[in-house]
């Protein structure tokens, strides 16, 4: 038996109060001067971003940040050694100082419903959800055997439309 | 699929949920008046979005979200109603039909309750919404919803009874 089942007959038994009298009225005045179909039009969802995409897209940008980084602090290094080493040295060197990107890795660790939200004043109800990851980037160099990894938290927030239906 | 529904459709629905969604607008906002004004935008937006009618759990999430919409966008407006209303002989609109002191004790120590556990109380037993529908318009797990429920009625099983 529901411990609860007395107290919510009791709940049951309290009635809200009654709407205004011209409140239905009011309503359906307000109903009738929209014309659905004329804002019934499908419009693009404009909230609809490719979040995963623009995060592969800013992982992409901040590998090649990082190689150019990498090269461009060995520059005068290379420089210095066009000047002092034979042409052989200087093209075992070059090549060992490659980087390559051996992979990129997301974990998701928490996920996060935060419910219908309606964004700036609009019509069309959105889930909000926010997703916390762990990014981790990886490089190799194949000449030296070294090894590059970066790793840093992330947090994304996806809206996804609700259709209604 | 047909997602037009006919103004008698929508007439139907209003009678039926119209009392319960002011009784949960009622939460946000002192006035009855204003309660009305929530449910009456989040109608004219379902009607205008010919959004489906059945789908209750979006319709109460759609009041909840002009509710607090209203609380921000007038929070000053808010704050003089409170200091206005902090005085001994403010008269607040009742929001139910009270017909003894045992229902009037009742529905004070609903009002007592803390906001998450009210809001999930209003929507189970004076909306008959279902623990999925209601983890669905607050964006909580239903687990949540029923353990709030339980909650609630534990608080106010324990206020009603005889000291």
């Amino acid at each position: 038996m529901n411990d609860f089942a007395e107290i919510e007959n009791e709940l049951k038994k309290l009635g809200p109060a009654p709407l205004s009298d011209g409140f239905p009225a009011r309503l359906e005045q307000a109903m009738a001067d929209q014309n659905p179909r004329e804002n019934n039009i499908i419009r693009p969802n404009r909230l609809r971003v490719n979040w995963a995409a623009v995060g592969f897209g800013l992982a992409a940008a901040a590998v090649f940040v990082l190689l150019a980084r990498v090269r461009m602090d060995r520059t005068p290094e290379q420089r210095e050694r066009i000047a002092q080493n034979s042409p052989v040295a200087q093209t075992r060197s070059t090549l060992s100082d490659q980087f390559i990107p051996a992979g990129a890795t997301q974990v998701v660790y928490d996920t996060r419903d935060e419910g219908l939200h309606f964004a700036n004043g609009s019509e069309e109800p959105i889930r909000r959800v926010r997703y916390q990851t762990q990014e981790t980037l990886r490089w190799h160099n194949p000449g030296t055997g070294a090894s590059l990894r970066v790793s840093y938290p992330s947090e994304e927030v996806v809206f996804i439309p609700i259709s209604g239906q | 699929m047909q997602n037009v529904a006919s103004h008698e459709d929508w007439r139907v629905c209003f009678s039926q949920v119209g009392p319960g969604l002011v009784l949960f607008a009622r939460q946000w906002v002192r006035s009855r008046a204003d309660a009305e004004d929530i449910v009456q935008e989040a109608f004219v937006r379902f009607w205008r979005r010919n959004h489906n009618i059945g789908n209750r759990a979006l319709l109460y999430a759609t009041v909840r979200s002009i509710a607090l919409d209203l609380i921000r966008r007038d929070s000053r407006r808010a704050r003089r109603e409170a200091e206005a209303l902090s005085g001994s002989d403010q008269v607040v609109e009742p929001q139910f039909e009270l017909a003894d002191d045992a229902q009037n004790a009742l529905a004070a120590a609903v009002d007592r309750l803390p906001h998450e556990q009210r809001e999930v109380l209003v929507m189970k037993v004076w909306n008959e919404l279902t623990f999925a529908e209601i983890a669905s318009a607050l964006g909580i797990s239903q687990n949540t919803a029923a353990s709030r429920y339980r909650y609630a009625l534990a608080a106010l099983k324990k206020s009603v009874q005889p000291k």
